[in-house]
């Protein structure tokens, strides 16, 4: 049977997309205690940006690079002038500000490039199939699945072996002594806010080819992301990583075996796991 | 004092019904069938304020209630022959508190960011849910809904009729939405509130702090599913669109543009949204996004909304002591 | 003291947090009617010894003992009902609220309405009733109406002490009661905990040796997790041990 190794591949494709978006969404929730819903349109409005600029250049590897620093510069302007402000009020605000953004970009979003589904073209390169062990497969969704894996090394190397990663794992765990130490926290903040957004954005940009391109793609992503977030638990990267490889392969298969459920198969995985272990895989207990 | 507030909101309320008892005299059927909506979203957003404004819960999930009580009215009217309307809203009802109870006990564990991110989740599955079971739902297609006349005795209710619709909902919506009123003075109401500001003192004082949040988190679930059921009576229809995530936001959007801190606001909300999305409709399609910069300008510089702006403006022009602030209008409660 | 006349005793309470000890074995007995003071350094587990006793935390081993019944692993809403009460070092009211309402709260909790969907709080007139008394006992009936952010700090400390009375406790825990407080509102503090607790059972944590002496049948000291001693206050003042730990140390 060798769509088996197919489907493993799809699965995998769709779970370095989702832990691209939720790993930058569980380490702004762990450190700042701040659900960023409009992390997903920042996944989005990358995706746009992507397709802009490959109608102007038709250069993707221009795209790859320049779409997440616009996105960084985003994330650092939400965080500094909108985010901070309403910090003052309280965690209620802060949730409505995110809420209100991601609402805000979506609708602008659909005016400025419409409501309705975009082709993006890559270009030939990426296009094609490879030979694998006796199947071919798309090169593009191997393309996906290395970026990922790229990310997802270069982040727990940063985060693991270097001083500015320590600074980050300290600044989840206890800002307070940080503080003390002399750090400017609120930079750190903004930093990691908007790295969060422009790893958002980069996977919005190498998503757009594969799935569509649509003003809905952010509301797609964001539930399973928070999904990923639920099960694997709130701040811990290892749980997003292994979340998203479960969640990738639900979606796979579940949409080969059984397509009318497969959707409630995932939200049953969150609820089973909500009555089993309610802080998630690797959660701390509340 | 009790006396000064009961007499104040018994004036607004006497002059408020007389006002609406004569719109459909004075103005187009359309004007009227904007009013009934007006109403129904006005006990659909004070229901999420008493989960939001007074219980200080955030969920993003109240459609899933709404929706609910909008399709189980439809199903059960287009499945149970000669049933009422009376019956369609009460199976409304029933149906939101059960799946209230059920789901709050699942999520209510959870706080803050968690719990919203929980309501999200679980709206989108009941919305993917309404979509995919199409011999219950209709799918996409949505279920078409006949509003049963009511008999009374010597005369029959026309219900098709626009006013006697208007008048039937501005009757019962209206004393629910009273009686929503009416419970924020009520003990557990009082509950609620004290939950809010000192939750760990309460649980001292011999208060079950989860079971109230319960019992709280069920009873607006099944506001909203009334206000939902009424919302299919309305547009005499049910689509996925009332189980959305766009109807959360829409709500969320109502209760706080018109302010959380007032058991008032929301209602105020509703009207300004209901009239302003149909004046902007008409002059742009990109009407939502101005809905979300008023939003975001309100949570970045006026988070107490309309009624919170009218307060401050009343405090202002020395009309005495009026304090705008929920808890402080309760008198000595 | 007969150790079987006593209303609540704890045996062998141990607790730590994530492997800091705070405390190691504590065990005393408290009589009923009895005004048990405990003291101690800062540090010596005294506020977690409350919280566990009313309920906020459970031990990691011994257990709790009120009138015969094991009440180790209730939460704090059951231990209210029990008739077990509890004051807060840091003041711990309602903010926002009245007076009134602060000492409502636990009155109608009493009376049993708590969540009725269709009475309001004042429609049984024995609340009023009683929230204006325990207000005239801790001496804040002038302050009826006020919200309790506009307080002085002795009067929230009364307030503090006022809502712990609310729900007519038989066992009463007061926490520092009176932390931060001058000479003057203390003695009058002192005044008002004893009127307060005719009747009733008292355990109380203080700092201020005069509160303890004046008050106190009983004494406890509490050392790095463990009783020191237990007795007369007499002999407390005159124990070798309790002097060398802490009475010296001023």
């Amino acid at each position: 049977m060798s769509t088996i190794p197919v489907f493993v591949l799809h699965g995998l494709a769709y779970a370095s997309l989702l832990f691209l978006v939720s790993s930058g969404l569980t380490l702004v929730f762990g450190m700042m205690n701040v659900l960023n819903f409009a992390h997903a349109a920042f996944y989005m409005v990358g995706a746009y940006f992507s397709y802009s600029i490959l109608q102007a250049t038709g250069n993707f590897w221009l795209s790859l690079i320049v779409c997440p620093l616009l996105l960084f510069c985003i994330g650092a302007l939400v965080e500094r002038f909108l985010l901070r402000r309403v910090h003052a009020f309280g965690h209620v605000h802060e949730l409505l500000l995110t809420f209100g953004l991601a609402y805000i970009m979506t609708e602008l979003v659909k005016w400025i490039w419409g409501n309705y589904p975009l082709s993006v073209s890559i270009g030939s390169f990426l296009t094609g199939q490879v030979q694998l062990m006796g199947f071919t497969y798309p090169i593009y969704r191997l393309f996906i699945i290395f970026c990922a894996m790229m990310v997802g090394l270069l982040m727990s190397l940063t985060i693991y072996k270097t001083r500015v990663g320590i600074i980050v794992r300290a600044a989840v765990n206890d800002s307070e002594m940080l503080n003390a130490l002399g750090i400017n926290i609120p930079r750190v903040f903004m930093n990691v806010f908007a790295a969060g957004a422009a790893l958002s954005g980069f996977a919005g940009v190498i998503a757009g080819p594969l799935l569509t391109t649509y003003p809905g793609m952010a509301g797609d992503i964001l539930i399973d992301a928070f999904v990923v977030i639920v099960i694997g638990g709130f701040g811990s990267l290892g749980g997003a990583l292994l979340a998203s490889l479960i969640i990738g392969q639900l979606q796979s298969f579940g949409a080969l075996l059984i397509p009318k459920l497969s959707l409630a198969l995932i939200y049953m995985l969150m609820a089973a796991v909500l009555i089993i272990k309610p802080s998630g895989l690797f959660g701390e207990e509340q | 004092m009790i006396g000064r507030t009961y007499t104040n909101v018994g004036l607004w309320g006497i002059f408020l019904f007389v006002v609406a008892v004569i719109i459909p005299l004075w103005f187009p059927p359309y004007q009227v069938t904007l009013v009934t909506e007006v109403i129904v979203f006005a006990l659909y957003a004070v229901s999420y304020n008493l989960l939001l404004g007074y219980a200080g819960l955030l969920s993003f999930g109240h459609a899933l209630f709404f929706g609910t009580g909008a399709y189980a009215a439809a199903v059960a009217l287009n499945h149970i022959p000669g049933l009422s309307i009376f019956g369609a809203v009460v199976i409304a009802v029933i149906v939101t508190t059960v799946t209230g109870f059920v789901l709050g006990g699942l999520l209510l564990r959870h706080k803050g960011a968690y719990f919203a991110l929980l309501t999200l989740a679980f709206n989108a599955l009941f919305y993917a849910v309404a979509t995919k079971w199409y011999s219950v739902t209709g799918g996409d297609d949505g279920l078409s809904v006949t509003r049963p006349d009511i008999s009374l005795g010597i005369v029959d209710l026309n219900m098709s009729d626009i006013t006697i619709f208007y008048y039937f909902t501005l009757i019962v919506v209206g004393l629910v939405i009273l009686f929503s009123w009416y419970f924020t003075r009520t003990a557990m109401g009082r509950t609620v509130l004290l939950m809010r500001e000192n939750e760990e003192r309460m649980k001292f004082l011999g208060y079950n702090t989860n079971l109230s949040r319960l019992i709280l988190f069920t009873f607006t679930g099944a506001l909203a599913g009334f206000a939902g059921a009424f919302y299919s009576l309305f547009f005499q229809f049910t689509s996925i669109s009332a189980i959305s995530i766009d109807m959360t936001t829409t709500v969320l959007l109502m209760t706080f543009i018109g302010g959380t801190g007032s058991f008032t606001g929301p209602i105020l909300g509703a009207l300004v949204f209901t009239y302003l999305q149909d004046f902007l409709s008409d002059i742009t399609d990109r009407w939502p996004i101005i809905m979300g910069l008023i939003f975001i300008l309100m949570v970045l510089y006026v988070p107490g909304g309309l009624s919170g702006m009218l307060s401050s403006l009343k405090k202002r022009f020395g009309r005495g002591n009026y304090m705008g602030n929920h808890v402080e209008m309760e008198g000595q409660g | 003291m007969d150790p079987s006349r006593g209303i609540l005793k704890m045996q062998d309470i141990y607790k730590d947090f994530s492997g800091l000890e705070v405390l190691t074995g504590v065990s005393f007995t408290v009589a009923e009617n009895e005004r048990h003071a405990v003291i101690g350094p800062n540090g010596a587990g005294k506020t977690t010894l409350f919280n566990i006793i009313s309920g906020k935390y459970k031990p990691s081993a011994g257990s709790i003992i009120f009138r015969g019944e094991d009440v180790t692993k209730k939460p704090p809403h059951i231990l209210s009902h029990l008739r077990i009460s509890r004051s807060f070092q840091i003041t711990n009211v309602f903010q926002e609220l009245t007076v009134y309402e602060n000492i409502r709260a636990g009155v109608r909790c009493r009376l049993g309405l708590r969540y009725h969907f269709f009475k309001t709080p004042d429609s049984m007139p024995e609340i009023r009733q009683k929230t204006e008394e325990i207000l005239d006992q801790v001496g804040l009936t002038d302050v009826i109406n006020e919200p309790a952010s506009a307080l002085s700090y002795g009067q929230q400390r009364a307030l503090e002490i006022g809502i712990t009375l609310s729900t007519e406790p038989e066992l009463i825990l007061l926490d520092e009661p009176t932390a931060g407080m001058t000479r003057e509102e203390t003695n009058e503090a002192i005044r008002m905990i004893d009127r307060v607790t005719q009747g009733r059972t008292l355990v109380i944590i203080e700092h201020d040796m005069e509160v303890v002496f004046s008050l106190s049948d009983t004494i406890s000291v509490l050392h790095y997790g463990t009783i020191l001693a237990s007795g007369i206050p007499d002999d407390i003042r005159n124990d070798q041990r309790v002097k060398d730990a802490y009475l010296g140390e001023e």
